[in-house]
């Protein structure tokens, strides 16, 4: 863990390199990747913790989906990932036994951009959460 | 070969144009069937593919993810939200409903600005 006082100075320490044009290789590496494991499991904590015992509502899901997406952008920008634009999509939807089929292409730099996927199940609802990370060079 | 200059300046994702690239993939897809549970795997994803590989060829530098979900109509509701952390000058996002009597079809599209 860093602390505050040193995290400043390296961050105007950064500053002045940058204003005399220092290209870092962090700018093009990531020196954290995005990892599909550690993603999937924080997506994982999340849904277990706020969907445990929740019925299908269809006047607060709307609201939910929105706030748990939100929270599991801002815990996935806990994490860390320095330099990562992430994307999170979460899709509720009622069990009633009907079909849905779910699928995502990307077109990216797979050396450095990545995407962890969990679905959560339980008798009235199912969660499906979608977070993609791409490094912005 | 042909010289590729991107324009940095003014970069900005035209959502209307995705819309539209999106909005024909989807038609010429799923447009005159109805839901089948072999197929629908297929289906989604040539939506994909297909909606990706036009998005592509407009030769702009972004990078894309292009999600699609295709859901039978009995009556269940279905919600989706999603939450970016970008740019919020260069980057966007479109999302295309479409449906007919049998099923419900999103696809979400997101772009992300590549700064060479």
């Amino acid at each position: 863990m860093c602390p505050a006082g040193v995290k400043g100075a390296l961050q105007d320490a950064e500053e002045v390199a940058r204003a005399q044009s220092v290209i870092f290789l962090t700018d093009f590496f990531p020196p954290v990747r995005f990892r599909s494991s550690t993603v999937k499991e924080c997506i994982h904590a999340i849904l277990k913790e706020n969907l445990a015992n929740v019925q299908y509502d269809p006047e607060e899901t709307p609201q939910l989906t929105r706030s748990l997406s939100e929270t599991i952008k801002d815990r996935l920008k806990e994490e860390g990932f320095y330099r990562y634009k992430m994307v999170v999509q979460v899709v509720i939807g009622e069990q009633r036994g009907e079909g849905v089929n779910m699928a995502a292409r990307c077109f990216w730099d797979s050396d450095t951009d990545n995407y962890a996927q969990d679905i959560f199940m339980n008798d009235s609802l199912f969660c499906v959460v979608a977070a993609f990370g791409c490094f912005y060079y | 070969m042909e010289e590729f200059h991107p324009h940095n300046d003014e970069m900005t994702f035209n959502a209307e144009e995705a819309h539209s690239i999106v909005k024909e993939c989807i038609e010429g897809i799923l447009g005159k069937v109805d839901y089948n549970h072999n197929k629908v795997n297929q289906w989604t994803a040539t939506i994909v593919e297909q909606s990706l590989t036009h998005l592509v060829k407009l030769g702009k530098t972004y990078k894309y993810i292009v999600t699609c979900a295709v859901m039978q109509k009995s009556g269940a509701g279905l919600h989706t939200a999603s939450s970016c952390f970008w740019d919020t000058t260069t980057d966007g996002t479109c999302t295309v409903r479409w449906e007919n009597r049998t099923m419900n079809c999103i696809v979400n599209v997101f772009a992300i600005a590549v700064v060479l």
